[in-house]
């Protein structure tokens, strides 16, 4: 057995004969907890957190501002214009909704596929979920122009007798994103109930017992409770996972039913649904890398499942590959000229940076993940996961933006000019995620203990 | 079986508990060190013939199932009905509001043209079930009770960390202080606590 | 690390895990049936109306035997891709059954060979500057030639990989070496690209070309969806025969019939996903150039099987699969996967059979000759294959983990 400090955080060795274990060092059950309860009981966080809290409260600020002076000013203040009138808010809905896909692939499409890694990682993807989803939200709320009404997006019975209109996909987005954020938000709940009933029962401030006592709603880890537990949690699993499928669907509805060449493809949903798992897990990645490190949790978000979510990011990386192959074969094969035209502009046209931006860092660049060096090497998966980032952000704008500023009408056709509004909100959108997400790590266990402890070998019994 | 109800700290039956009487005795709880040992232990309490009695684990245990003798639950049941509620309402919403109330023709299409309806009728679907899967299993688990008599024992804190436990609850019907006490320490118990005030 | 895995018990096989005579006995069966029935009926059907009735029946079947050898395929790769160890027990069977892919190879060249494509495909007559300027544009791609090519590659690719698997892990049940599970697994990933790819473009030349005009960036994860979802079926068909027989019978137990039955499941929901979604866009765009395939399948008759589709591929598979108790009593789940696979039949028939040229529904009887023809060879090769080999990986390093799995 190794036991040298450098190669015992090593648990990517490939033996058939053994599966490697998830959790490192000599930790017991016990030690699971303190380590996990430790973040959140230290009474003092790092300095690395205030930093970070102080830089994502600027950013919060920014976004405070910018909100505040388009409701102040109007749409006007963003770039959208004709042709193009679907600018950065759709775009960074996009973009945020699919930040939050990875949480919910991890959370429950891992679970039924028993890949008992996910337990060290699945809460704080979760979290990132729900507060991507959040961000995601702003934008559909914002960009409607008269924000004071937009409570009319659902159906509610109003004095003018009028209904929204079920034909529209961007209504089915209304409803897929608050199912996909309510569900995301109960699944959630219920993984950290034990675990906040952990915290309560360490915990030597009274007020702390009080807060985490009401969170944890009084369980006792009850067998009797627990396997009805295990059964919501299976069936919350299976309900979330075709619903993570649908919703980005949905979201691809928005754009494929439309007759806009380079819209109109049959194969969007299934592409945006991998496109989505792609961008959000290079996120988790993103964030987890450096969290591990600074909250010590190197022996529990293992170099294993930091690899396990980079191989993720090369099959999805690639799903999204075929996906711009087969557009393109397709585009070309139909033989209908302004599709054929839109994907040629694609590259070539007026966006032509921004399209290989795209294909560079979605396509290409995640392609180093065949290297078992490279995909293990944190710094190598640091820069390839925000290239990723990029590159997701970018596949949304050339989407929106290209095939709207050059359709069938070469008289109507016209650049897109994004204005400080645009980026500064976007850029904004980041602070509010970040800041929830530092709240998160500094009041909740940030991994999921009692999950981890089943994957342990305390956690089987001896004979089997 | 008065305890279980909202965690109140009344006694059942007769007596009303007055403040100068003899701490009541809820029942007891037993530590056991390993997954191996409360095992065992529960497969003993069952064939026993405890009632009113439990385990509690820091997380679940397989197997505890089968040798507590618990029965499936009707959960999905339930799920499955809340799921078909949510179906017939994604169907009726729309039905309603956009052919009956409020028809419009969009862009040729039928005024009921089921391919529009399958998104909405299955996120509802979804959170229905979702929603009935969060409070149906909460509520037969009977939380959110803030208190209950075993938060008396301060050992009884490591069942969220490492250690396994037994209770048994006085209402049981097996249920003698010192006997229970006896038993639990012999099929492997290392401390046996009382659950009193 | 390595003394560790040495110390480790190896699992011993309590069951029979040799076909022995019953091998022999079905395979002769099989072929003799299926030679009389595929011979008879080329023989019969060839100069039937100039041979349109046969090859189309045909094509159904080809595409629907293809497409379980493509799923046997698939689940192989895919459980090394992910270092799989529930699915051991099964995985000599998903081997096997892709090894079919030379029958497949052959039965292919005898329908391109044959007269199939001249008989059923439009663009298989045209040629470029003849003032079709659809086809000018989609020459270069539906042209003899290129066809030809791209039809051996995608056997060849297949052929390959089937045999590649199956060797390795035979080659294991004798040395035991974990290396060679490490050598399949490391090419895998790649196997996995080669077999998207060839899929797709396999479905793209034989069921979509068939009507040339038409276009669906999806169609290839269509014919995908069905596949993955039939192979299941047979795996637990196959199975459940093999038990029946006496085989097996300790090995493979209701927690792997219970997964099979799962990923059923998925594949029903994900089959529907994927048909709705692809329908859901051409209907709501409207546009001529998409929207006149399904057209063809909505007409006299059609409307009928589109809907029994749906239904029969879907809503019913999914109530009744839908129960953990469904899945894990061995007579409904043999009952569901008898069922999907006649919806993976009527899927393909779906596919092929509509067209300008058929606006009523019609069924021909080679569409039940040539399933019994085809069907008798692919069993026939199928237990050929597993006639001299443990129907276990008997030393797959995971086997110890596969046998003691359970769902909980």
């Amino acid at each position: 057995m190794n036991t040298t400090a450098a190669s015992y955080l090593d648990n990517t060795g490939k033996d058939p004969t053994q599966r490697a274990p998830l959790v490192l060092g000599a930790n017991d059950l016990h030690d699971v907890t303190d380590k996990v309860c430790g973040i959140i009981e230290n009474p003092k966080p790092s300095t690395g957190w205030y930093v970070g809290m102080a830089v994502s409260l600027l950013l919060l600020a920014v976004l405070g501002y910018s909100v505040f002076y388009l409701f102040f000013v109007g749409v006007g203040v963003w770039g959208v214009n004709n042709p193009v009138g679907w600018g950065f808010a759709i775009v960074n809905f996009v973009f945020w909704v699919g930040i939050g896909h990875a949480g919910t692939l991890i959370s429950a499409i891992l679970y039924l596929f028993r890949q008992t890694w996910r337990t060290g990682i699945n809460r704080s993807a979760e979290a990132m979920t729900i507060f991507a989803v959040i961000c995601a939200g702003l934008f559909p709320g914002i960009h409607v122009g008269r924000v004071w009404v937009v409570y009319w997006m659902f159906p509610l019975p109003n004095q003018m007798e009028m209904w929204p209109q079920f034909r529209s996909p961007l209504l089915w987005d209304v409803f897929a994103v608050s199912t996909y954020f309510t569900v995301s938000l109960l699944f959630w709940y219920t993984g950290l109930v034990p675990d906040i009933a952990s915290v309560r029962d360490r915990a030597k401030h009274r007020i702390r017992q009080i807060g985490y006592g009401i969170l944890a709603i009084g369980w006792r880890g009850s067998n009797r409770h627990w396997h009805r537990y295990e059964r919501a949690y299976l069936i919350l699993a299976a309900l979330s996972t075709p619903l993570v499928l649908s919703v980005h669907s949905v979201v691809s509805f928005d754009f494929a039913v439309a007759q806009l060449p380079g819209w109109h493809t049959t194969i969007f949903p299934p592409y945006f649904v991998a496109g989505a798992i792609f961008s959000g897990f290079a996120m988790v990645v993103t964030l987890l890398v450096p969290a591990r490190k600074w909250l010590g949790l190197e022996e529990l978000i293992t170099l294993r499942h930091l690899e396990n979510m980079n191989k993720i990011i090369l099959v999805t990386g690639s799903m999204v590959g075929y996906a711009y192959a087969m557009e393109f074969f397709i585009a070309w094969y139909g033989g209908v000229h302004e599709e054929t035209f839109a994907f040629i502009s694609r590259a070539t046209g007026p966006f032509w940076w921004a399209y290989w931006i795209m294909v560079s860092c979605n396509v290409i660049f995640p392609q180093l993940f065949w290297f078992k060096k490279l995909r293990t090497s944190l710094p190598a998966m640091m820069v390839v996961c925000l290239l990723v980032n990029v590159g997701m952000w970018f596949e949304r704008f050339v989407i929106t933006v290209t095939s709207l500023s050059s359709d069938f009408l070469p008289s109507s056709w016209g650049y897109y000019y994004p204005t400080l509004i645009d980026f500064t909100t976007l850029i904004g959108s980041f602070g509010l995620f970040f800041t929830l997400f530092l709240l998160f790590c500094r009041f909740l266990p940030i991994v999921a203990m009692a999950e981890v402890k089943m994957t342990m070998p305390q956690a089987h019994p001896s004979k089997h | 079986m008065t305890l279980s109800e909202a965690g109140t700290l009344t006694p059942p039956g007769d007596a009303p508990a007055s403040a100068d009487a003899p701490a009541y005795l809820h029942g007891v709880v037993a530590q056991f060190e390993t997954v191996d040992d409360i095992l065992a232990a529960a497969a003993k309490c069952r064939d026993h013939g405890f009632t009113d009695w439990d385990c509690h684990t820091p997380f679940p245990v397989h197997g505890l199932d089968k040798a507590m003798g618990v029965r499936n639950t009707v959960l999905p049941w339930l799920v499955f009905c809340g799921g078909l509620t949510g179906f017939l309402t994604g169907i009726g919403l729309q039905y309603f509001t956009n052919v009956m109330e409020y028809p419009f023709v969009i862009s040729g299409k039928p005024m009921a043209s089921w391919p529009i309806y399958v998104p909405v009728v299955f996120e509802l679907t979804v959170l229905f079930s979702a929603l009935t899967t969060f409070f149906g299993m909460w509520g037969m688990n009977g939380l959110p009770q803030l208190h209950h008599p075993l938060f008396f024992s301060e050992r009884f804190k490591r069942a969220s960390d490492d250690k396994f436990f037994v209770s048994v609850m006085a209402d049981d019907p097996k249920f003698d202080a010192a006997q229970t006490t006896t038993f639990l320490e012999s099929i492997g118990a290392t401390h046996v606590d009382r659950l009193e005030e | 690390m390595n003394a560790h895995a040495a110390s480790m018990e190896r699992p011993v096989l309590k069951d029979k895990t040799r076909l022995g005579d019953v091998g022999p006995k079905i395979a002769h069966a099989a072929l003799i049936l299926g030679l009389i029935a595929l011979g008879g009926s080329i023989a019969w059907g060839v100069t039937l109306e100039g041979g349109k009735p046969l090859w189309k029946s045909y094509l159904i079947n080809f595409a629907f035997f293809t497409s379980l050898t493509l799923g046997g395929l698939f689940f192989v790769i895919i459980q090394h891709v992910t270092h799989a160890g529930w699915s051991v027990v099964v995985r000599r069977v998903a081997e096997a059954v892709a090894c079919n892919a030379w029958l497949m190879a052959l039965l292919g060249a005898g329908f391109v060979l044959g007269g199939g494509m001249g008989s059923l495909y439009e663009w298989w007559h045209l040629h470029p500057g003849h003032g079709n300027h659809l086809y000018d544009i989609k020459a270069p791609y539906l042209n003899h030639t290129f066809f030809y090519i791209r039809f051996v590659a995608y056997f060849a690719i297949w052929i390959v990989l089937s045999q590649y698997f199956f060797r390795t892990s035979v080659k294991q049940d004798e040395s035991g070496d974990p290396n060679l599970t490490l050598a399949m697994e490391r090419r895998s990933p790649l196997a996995v690209i080669l077999f998207a790819l060839s899929l797709t473009f396999f479905a793209v030349d034989m069921l979509m070309s068939l009507e040339y005009a038409w276009f669906s960036t999806m169609f290839g994860v269509y014919y995908f969806a069905g596949t993955a979802g039939a192979f299941f079926a047979v795996a637990i068909l196959t199975l459940s025969f093999l038990q029946g027989r006496g085989l097996l019978t300790e090995s493979v137990t209701k927690e792997h019939y219970h997964d099979l039955g799962k990923l059923v499941f998925a594949f029903v929901v994900f089959w529907c996903y994927i048909a709705y979604s692809q329908y859901m866009l051409i209907w709501y765009a409207n546009i001529p150039e998409e929207t006149f395939w399904y057209q063809n399948r909505l007409g006299d008759g059609w409307k009928g099987l589109s809907l029994f589709l749906l239904l029969g591929h879907f809503f019913g598979p999914f109530l009744f699969l839908m129960s953990r108790w469904q899945k894990r009593r061995h007579g409904t789940l043999l009952a569901a996967a008898i069922w999907m696979l006649f919806m993976h039949w009527i899927d393909m028939f779906w596919l092929v059979k509509p067209g300008a040229d058929m606006p009523a529904l019609q069924s021909s009887v080679f569409d039940l000759t040539l399933f019994i023809g085809m069907g008798g060879l692919w069993v026939w090769a199928l237990f050929r294959r597993l006639q001299d080999v443990s129907l276990v990986p008997e030393r797959d390093p995971r086997l110890g983990e596969s046998l003691r799995f359970e769902n909980y």
